[in-house]
């Protein structure tokens, strides 16, 4: 009497196993089960930020061409709703940084950067880009002026154009932060605080007090913050086509 | 150029004599920057996606050797 229930359970298994065993006869496949895709999708800058100029192989680069397209298909998936940054550069082109700079800043979609290690030099643009920025507590910002490389031909136009292309990065970062224009030179020019140059290393909770970034945290407050940004940017969507 | 970078140039422009031949492929629809072998195959150096779930998938981790005939 017992043995009864447990055969048909034997069964019924049976039946289930065949049913797989057509589906794959027929179908040639069968379905397996795949994690879901994110909303939010991550862009990691790392190294030196590579422009105009190939650096040699043992620099680890990221190259602005890889990114710029996958920012362009972040804008335009419906399914992407959200961004995170995660920097630790050390700086680079600064070109290919104010291109990536204004990419991320014209993105419609919320925009959250974590500086983790370190955002340095050309990293500082990238990192005020977002729509909230966060720094780790152990993560560094070196704020330095740009130097010159090359050839030099006429001295006091080789500094206007150098003048130039640092006040770039400090417009950027002026008008896409709270930290001022006064403020964030004088950490730029500031002696006796790097060994080798002028200029400001910023550690994690400095940065926020200076108002260069927004808050100190990691992933949990970035995800839980980029989510937030999500969800008011979905009312507001849903104002509008009221 | 100007690279902005509290680096020294002589670090980002030293020239280790590393001669190996790196290119981006497209290996299942996903975007790899990888290192050709001596035999013909890939070995994967980065990843370039923006999908976090692409980095969970062990056949996209770096140092995955693609032979030539998948790419």
């Amino acid at each position: 009497m017992n043995n009864e229930p447990e055969k048909k359970e034997d069964q019924t298994q049976d039946n289930n196993s065949s049913s797989l065993v057509q589906k794959i006869q027929q179908l040639g496949q069968s379905n397996v089960p795949q994690a879901p895709d994110s909303n939010i999708h991550v862009l990691s800058i790392i190294g030196q930020v590579e422009g105009h100029v190939q650096l040699p192989p043992q620099n680890k680069t990221t190259k602005y061409e890889h990114l710029l397209p996958q920012l362009v298909a972040i804008e335009q998936n419906p399914k992407i709703e959200g961004l995170v940054v995660l920097l630790n550069t050390v700086g680079g082109d600064v070109e290919a940084g104010l291109a990536l700079s204004e990419m991320i800043t014209s993105i419609s979609k919320p925009t959250v950067s974590i500086v983790l290690g370190g955002g340095h030099s050309i990293g500082v643009p990238i990192a005020v880009a977002t729509d909230y920025s966060f720094i780790a507590p152990t993560a560094t910002m070196t704020i330095h002026p740009i130097r010159l490389t090359g050839l030099v031909i006429g001295v006091p136009q080789t500094f206007e154009y150098l003048d130039e292309m640092q006040n770039r990065v400090v417009d950027f970062v002026v008008n896409h932060s709270n930290i001022t224009e006064e403020k964030f030179k004088d950490l730029m020019f500031a002696k006796g605080n790097l060994t080798r140059d002028i200029g400001t290393n910023v550690v994690g909770k400095a940065a926020v007090e200076y108002g260069l970034i927004d808050g100190v945290g990691g992933v949990k407050e970035a995800m839980q913050k980029v989510n937030e940004l999500i969800k008011t940017n979905g009312t507001q969507d849903q104002q509008v086509m009221q | 150029m100007i690279i902005y970078t509290p680096l020294s140039m002589e670090d980002v422009f030293y020239n280790a004599n590393n001669n190996a031949e790196r290119q981006m492929i497209s290996y299942n629809g996903k975007s790899l920057y990888c290192e050709k072998k001596a035999d013909g195959s890939f070995e994967i150096v980065q990843l370039l996606s923006t999908d976090p779930q692409d980095f969970l998938n062990h056949q996209l981790s770096p140092g995955t050797i693609i032979s030539q005939t998948n790419v």
